[in-house]
């Protein structure tokens, strides 16, 4: 490698900082905006760092309207439908990433249309997904939206646990399969338990893939469904903005995607590349 | 990666096998099949058959078979869907193009860095992970002209030669102003891309460029990017796919506005099915926007497979 003069270092320094000035101001923007009183919010010069950190915007956003709720309503939907959607998708892409990763099964036609339906735009899907709910009375439920977000996760589980299987060496399930276990038992009891950091770290992804979901959630729920993701633009549309407490469900709905920003560093290019970039 | 049967295919598949062991791995994809089928194929090929139908839920007059009309009208009729694709288009182009060279700058400057580079790309993708929905939220208030911090930073700053603007209501400025939001949210990503590319770039090439007596910005146009166009393109083909669909941060931010300056092809979209509830048209719309991301996808599928091949760089 080149050597670095000190120069050289301290451009590099100054680029970095002001990056993640940058980057960092939005988030930080929020939360110092969810502790802001009114007066706070609403003055200039703005305040940037408000006087005291009481959890006052926090305790009034989980009993916010139209039923007094609010975040607290947010919260429980986001996690059931997030929790639903990843518990299906892993339970059924699973055995499918193995056998398409281990027998190429249906061949490359079958595995490429299987992520070509990850690539959807979801307001393709939105309508038809709309008639098919209101025939079945299931608009406005938890199951439609985890039906609708595994059209975007079950491709990405399978794909992404495709990819780890296929690191693995066969050997290992090829001895136990001549040894007389099933392929099924190869699987479960042989290549499973190796990937398990694998299925973790995709069950995690698709997990935040539904969190994160908006347009669905928007379509499909009404009242007695909504997610953290559709709480807040519904307050910004209000009449007499809540800032501080909406900054507060913004708070609260990205601390699982902070927590896996920072934990789950090493498998981000993986898993946001659809698998293509290892890292 | 081997294509085809070879180590790693299990001998099921390698020498006939018994009857259970072909059937196996059958079973093991039937359940996801099955659910793709159900919950894709089949809304997909409802909304086929509305192509050909006029169908205003707003008059309550029955659907109409109208043919090829509801095609005709999206290619021909239909400034605002062109208007649509236009904004989408300049989304694409510029703000993916900005995430591209931002973000690669940023790659070779955390590549250079010790210990820290984690700590700091972890800081970095905070932005990538949160929801869309909430970076709309944060830039709001950022891009609020008499609240926001942005307009009083640029006053302060330069001590107001620079007059801040009405950000999202400037009919001039309102597209630039979701596009930074969205290049805020994704230029880390294509930093992480193109810094795994740069990891796995063998150091005795960049020390043999350096030995033969290469600059640094010879090697770095002859020898780095060379081989980190692989990763490059890849990162761009699924911004490109991402950006394509760009609805959640237009929803939050101008709901298409001022007039329809920042109307994206997704939020038409939205905005003919579920606001003028023109069923045969919108379902005329997906199906273009389907056939354009098919395209992608398979040519982002097709370029992985060959890349893990080994066959590019």
């Amino acid at each position: 490698m080149r050597k670095r003069t000190r120069g050289h270092r301290l451009r590099t320094a100054l680029i970095l900082g002001a990056a993640l000035v940058f980057f960092l101001f939005p988030v930080a923007w929020m939360f110092f905006t969810s502790f802001k009183t009114n007066a706070e919010y609403f003055s200039y010069p703005p305040v940037f760092i408000p006087k005291s950190f009481a959890l006052t915007n926090y305790l009034n956003a989980m009993r916010l309207p139209p039923d007094g709720r609010g975040g607290l309503q947010g919260v429980r939907d986001s996690l059931i439908i997030s929790a639903g959607s990843m518990a299906i998708c892993v339970l059924v892409g699973a055995p499918a990433a193995y056998a398409f990763a281990r027998f190429r099964t249906g061949g490359e036609n079958l595995s490429f249309w299987v992520l070509s339906t990850r690539m959807f735009p979801p307001v393709a899907s939105a309508l038809p997904l709309f008639l098919v709910f209101r025939f079945l009375h299931l608009l406005d439920t938890h199951l439609a939206l985890i039906i609708a977000n595994t059209i975007f996760n079950l491709p990405f589980v399978i794909w992404l646990l495709k990819g780890f299987f296929e690191d693995l060496p066969a050997e290992l399930e090829e001895a136990a399969v001549i040894d007389g276990t099933t392929v099924f038992g190869a699987f479960r009891r042989v290549a499973l338990p190796l990937v398990a950091p694998g299925v973790v770290v995709t069950a995690l992804f698709s997990f935040i893939f539904t969190w994160n979901e908006f347009m669905f959630a928007l379509l499909f729920t009404r009242r007695d469904v909504r997610t953290l993701t559709i709480i807040v633009p519904s307050l910004v549309g209000g009449h007499e903005i809540l800032w501080g407490e909406i900054a507060a469900v913004g708070v609260v709905a990205i601390i699982p995607n902070v927590i896996l920003a920072l934990m789950l560093q090493r498998f981000l290019v993986r898993g946001l590349t659809l698998g293509a970039v290892k890292g | 990666m081997n294509i085809g049967v070879g180590p790693g295919v299990l001998p099921a598949r390698r020498a006939g096998g018994t009857r259970r062991m072909r059937l196996a791995p059958i079973v093991m994809i039937f359940p996801a099949v099955a659910v793709l089928l159900a919950i894709t194929v089949f809304p997909l090929l409802y909304e086929l058959r509305l192509t050909v139908v006029s169908w205003e839920l707003t008059t309550g007059f029955p659907p109409q078979f109208v043919g090829p009309a509801n095609f005709v009208r999206v290619f021909t009729q239909d400034p605002r869907f062109w208007n649509a694709v236009i904004k989408t288009g300049f989304l694409v182009v510029v703000g993916v193009g900005l995430q591209t060279i931002i973000g690669t700058g940023l790659a070779l400057e955390l590549y250079g860095l010790g210990r820290v580079r984690t700590t700091v790309l972890s800081f970095l993708l905070i932005p990538v992970m949160i929801a869309p929905v909430i970076a709309g939220f944060q830039f709001r208030m950022i891009y609020n002209d008499q609240f926001g911090p942005l307009n009083y930073l640029l006053d302060t700053l330069t001590h107001g030669t620079v007059r801040g603007a009405a950000w999202l209501a400037d009919p001039r400025i309102a597209l630039w102003a979701v596009m930074a939001t969205d290049v805020w949210q994704w230029t880390p990503f294509m930093t992480l891309v193109v810094l795994a590319g740069l990891q796995a770039i063998p150091g005795e090439l960049l020390e043999a460029a350096e030995v033969d007596g290469a600059t640094g910005p010879q090697t770095f146009w002859r020898v780095t990017l060379p081989l980190l166009l692989p990763v490059i393109v890849i990162g761009m083909l699924v911004r490109f796919m991402d950006t394509f669909k760009l609805f959640d941060i237009v929803y939050q931010l101008t709901g298409g506005g001022p007039g329809s300056v920042t109307e994206t092809i997704a939020y038409y979209t939205y905005l003919q099915g579920f606001k003028f509830f023109s069923l045969g048209y919108t379902s005329a719309m997906a199906f273009v926007q389907l056939a354009v991301i098919t395209v992608v996808a398979q040519i982002f599928l097709r370029y992985q497979r060959r890349m893990r091949a080994g066959m590019i760089a």
